[in-house]
């Protein structure tokens, strides 16, 4: 009933095979005659840049989409899906990065929200034990009694693993699912996606952070602009020739690290403040970074990472402390205050703060200037210097759009962080704050932004780099301080960094077990 | 054998967007029309009624022009605050106050006419503004949904207008029951009609100086980016408080002016429950329908003005009410669905095929 004890096993026939698949949007090729097959049975990992075509070929599978031309076949038969219940009755589901939970209602509910086994009239007991059982048998575990938005990240994204799965998914894709994990939950992930494997089914795992893929996967597949690159076994490849692959090109970003003793630019010192909830989220943060200086600050996501830069761009209220660019106090001045002094700030979710995803690229490229004299006399806007600047930014930037009246929330994930981080270094004559600015981003923009980050080291910024990938952090600073709950628990100069030591401070482990 | 194929447009095109909006609107009216002739009425006759209603004489144009004046300023009013994703749903309370403001000033003030006149209007302005000022404190410093309070405010204001149209204001010289005293001041004629003022000027002038400023001023694209992603707006540093207040008092003023100009035609001038015939819903359906353009308001007024004139003609040559509504209903439904459909274009596949080489 619940799952599917039949899972077929025919080594010769691939579970899911894309034969010739091509889909076009807006006149923009995605997908150009792809072929694509897996296993029962294994992990197979799709591996791409941003655009090459990954989510749309899986969205084909899962009936989203419907392909301009080819055909899908499941189990050697061909399948022309009109929508996703289609796909599922074929044994094919999608985990969307965007979970599609109701937040309001429990596991159980959320498990058997428009599900055409669920009982018309059920008690909630029902509902629970059927979910409990249900889980019994995949191995699975959440709360099913929990609400969903008192779940973490990675609880809700198991509660949508079960949804698929409870709806007899054998072929189980993954679109990008550790962009929104923390290290350890993507580590839980794993083990329940060798787990499902074993148990004969069969992942499609959307990434583009290649020591996940080799990590996890046991073939790989690498798409680069919506072209069939390779399929091979990930036992013996690595992960320079899977990046060359993916973006056509040699990449390495050296990077040299120094100790540097010019001006302290930007200086906080004991600085708390509160979170959203109220809470005091940073107990006395001292910190000072030079001109010419990456400060890089290491540690899980949620320590006060965030409220740290906020406090700097005075975009959050500090309740005691000072914070000073060149001297200049700015602790709760206005936002506009820092931006004029020459603080860039890239902001660690773009949609949310860093742009007007409804708004023009020409908007969009502005944000951060458009009161300056280059465009404004202080009451009218050039338009037409607007334009010329947004051409310009786009062209710096590498921003790939049609044109500059394009809606910015119509462009990729990775355009539009391109577009956030140019427009930020440009507005940063001073200061950098870099907050995760390369999250979900592929390994060639992030190279981009990490280069342009240099750029404006090298030009005499003092940048603030925060990140939760300790290995980009290792990259990039000059300097290191760990964050744990709101403290700064230990500065590091680059070239004593310890990485164990570091991660075991990023976990807390140093703290006295005495705190208020 | 051609394949069409459906594509969503990545950028807004306005050209296009108006086209589909008058597409729309034309095949409603083919719609409505086959109803009408499914129902044994002459549609061809009844449309060539409306049609000679409205431009058959200087009197029709007149009168169109007349009711589009209190349909434009409430539509401006709410186009104002929609740029900021701000509901002002209490327009018409705010005209009614605004009217209300114009009536305590004419009744009680004496002078020379141009002075009072001017008094009234910023009195009026000041009223529809005040009218606001609890919804946008709500709004900017607790988030209170503007849609609610503007909402309700509506019913006080008619309330208000009932008590001093029943009590201190009532007109007791003439045989009215529920009407205040006339307000012996009129708007100059506009030169070459009968029964327009300078009133007509007023949301030309609104609608041009607002087209300005979101086209050529820092304020405006302030606005536009607060209704955008009000975070991000506040992260630029821009004041988004300040923004919300100034902007929702200003289209509770717009509103309020246009009550005191709906007083000051000829043939009103005095307050009473049927003073405003719905003018803030007219507004805000114009204003949704042009997606808060000023050029499409002015447009999308004038339109609706004409339909409502046309209305009233064809009433009172015995077409029922209801039937009229009805068709009402199926032309706007037409221009809504017009607007979405801009947001798309349809493509021949061996275009797109070409395009996708370019590309």
């Amino acid at each position: 009933m619940v799952s599917n004890q039949s899972v077929t096993d025919s080594p010769a026939t691939p579970a899911v095979e894309a034969r010739g698949i091509s889909k076009s949007f807006g006149g923009v090729r995605a997908l150009d005659a792809v072929d694509f097959d897996v296993s029962w049975g294994e992990v197979h990992a799709l591996l791409g840049e941003n655009g090459a075509g990954k989510t749309t070929l899986c969205n084909i599978f899962a009936g989203i989409y419907r392909a301009d031309d080819g055909e899908v076949l499941v189990e050697g038969i061909a399948h022309g899906f009109r929508n996703p219940s289609q796909a599922i009755d074929s044994g094919i589901g999608m985990v969307h990065q965007h979970f599609r939970l109701v937040e309001t209602m429990t596991v159980a509910e959320n498990i058997h929200l428009g599900w055409p086994e669920t009982p018309k009239i059920i008690s909630q007991a029902k509902l629970v034990e059927r979910t409990e059982q249900f889980m019994e048998e995949i191995g699975l575990h959440v709360d099913p009694t929990a609400k969903i938005w008192q779940l973490s990240v990675g609880e809700q994204q198991r509660v949508e693993i079960l949804r698929v799965l409870a709806r007899g998914a054998r072929v189980l894709i993954l679109d990008e699912p550790t962009a929104v994990l923390t290290a350890p939950e993507a580590r839980e992930l794993f083990a329940v996606m060798r787990q499902l494997v074993d148990g004969g089914r069969t992942i499609i795992f959307i990434s583009h952070k290649l020591n996940e893929v080799l990590e996890v996967s046991d073939r790989i597949t690498v798409l680069r602009n919506g072209i069939h690159e390779i399929t091979r076994e990930t036992a013996g490849a690595t992960a320079v020739e899977l990046a060359r692959l993916m973006t056509g090109e040699e990449t390495h970003l050296d990077v040299v690290h120094r100790e540097i003793d010019g001006a302290i630019v930007l200086e906080v010192n004991s600085v708390t403040a509160l979170n959203d909830r109220g809470v005091e989220a940073l107990h006395g943060i001292d910190l000072n970074v030079r001109a010419g200086e990456i400060v890089g600050i290491a540690g899980v996501s949620g320590n006060g990472q965030t409220e740290l830069a906020e406090v700097i761009c005075a975009v959050r209220r500090v309740e005691s402390g000072t914070i000073s660019i060149d001297g200049e106090q700015i602790a709760n001045r206005s936002a506009r205050k820092v931006i004029d002094l020459g603080v860039g700030h890239i902001s660690e979710d773009r949609i949310a703060t860093g742009m007007v995803a409804s708004a023009p690229v020409t908007d969009n490229a502005i944000l951060h200037n458009y009161w300056g004299d280059e465009l404004s006399d202080g009451l009218t806007l050039d338009r037409q210097g607007v334009v010329t600047f947004a051409k310009k930014l786009v062209e710096t930037a590498r921003v790939q759009t049609r044109s500059v009246f394009t809606t910015a929330g119509q462009m990729s994930g990775g355009n539009q962080q391109r577009l956030v981080a140019g427009r930020e270094a440009l507005v940063a004559r001073t200061a950098l704050i870099a907050s995760h600015p390369t999250r979900g981003l592929d390994v060639l923009a992030a190279q981009e932004v990490q280069t342009s980050i240099l750029e404006r080291r090298d030009a005499g910024c003092a940048i603030l780099f925060i990140s939760d990938d300790l290995d980009e952090v290792l990259l990039m600073s000059d300097r290191i301080a760990v964050m744990y709950e709101g403290q700064i628990m230990e500065v590091f100069n680059r070239r004593e960094a310890d990485r164990e030591r570091m991660g075991l401070l990023m976990g807390g482990h140093a703290v006295e077990e005495a705190t208020p | 054998m051609t394949a069409y194929r459906v594509e969503r447009r990545l950028e807004a095109n306005p050209r296009h967007a108006a086209l589909a909006r008058i597409y729309g609107a034309i095949i409603a009216m083919v719609v409505a029309g086959l109803l009408l002739l499914l129902t044994g009425r002459n549609a061809f006759q009844i449309f060539w009624e409306a049609l000679d209603a409205i431009f058959g004489s200087q009197r029709g144009i007149e009168g169109v022009l007349l009711r589009a004046i209190p349909i434009l300023m409430t539509a401006l009013a709410v186009a104002l605050s929609l740029r900021m994703k701000v509901w002002n749903i209490g327009s018409d309370g705010q005209f009614l106050m605004g009217a209300f403001a114009a009536v305590g000033i004419g009744i009680h003030m004496s002078g020379p006419g141009w002075l009072i006149l001017i008094v009234m209007a910023v009195a009026a302005t000041a009223a529809g503004a005040l009218w606001m000022l609890v919804p946008a404190l709500a709004r900017a410093y607790w988030d209170v949904n503007e849609i609610i309070t503007t909402l309700l405010l509506n019913f006080v204001a008619v309330q208000l207008v009932v008590w001093a149209s029943l009590s201190f204001w009532r007109d007791t010289e003439n045989a009215v029951i529920q009407s205040t005293k006339p307000v012996p001041y009129t708007l100059a004629g506009l030169p070459g009609t009968n029964s327009l003022t300078i009133a007509l000027l007023v949301p030309l002038i609104i609608a041009a100086v607002l087209w300005w400023i979101f086209r050529s001023t820092t304020t405006g694209y302030e606005i536009d980016t607060i209704g955008g992603n009000p975070r991000a707006a506040s992260f630029a540093g821009i004041r988004v408080r300040f923004r919300i207040l100034s902007v929702m008092l200003t289209t509770g003023g717009i509103a309020g002016l246009g009550g005191m100009l709906q007083l000051s035609a000829p043939g009103a001038q005095a307050l009473g429950p049927g003073f405003s015939a719905q003018f803030g819903l007219s507004g805000f359906i114009v204003a949704a329908l042009a997606g808060a353009a000023f050029g499409g308001v002015l447009v999308g007024g004038m339109f609706i003005a004409s339909m409502f004139f046309a209305g009233l003609v064809l009433q009172t040559k015995g077409l029922s009410v209801y039937i009229i509504f009805g068709i009402y209903g199926i032309i706007l439904t037409g221009v809504a669905l017009g607007e979405v459909a801009a947001r798309y274009r349809l493509v021949r596949q061996d275009i797109l095929a070409t395009e996708r080489a370019a590309a």
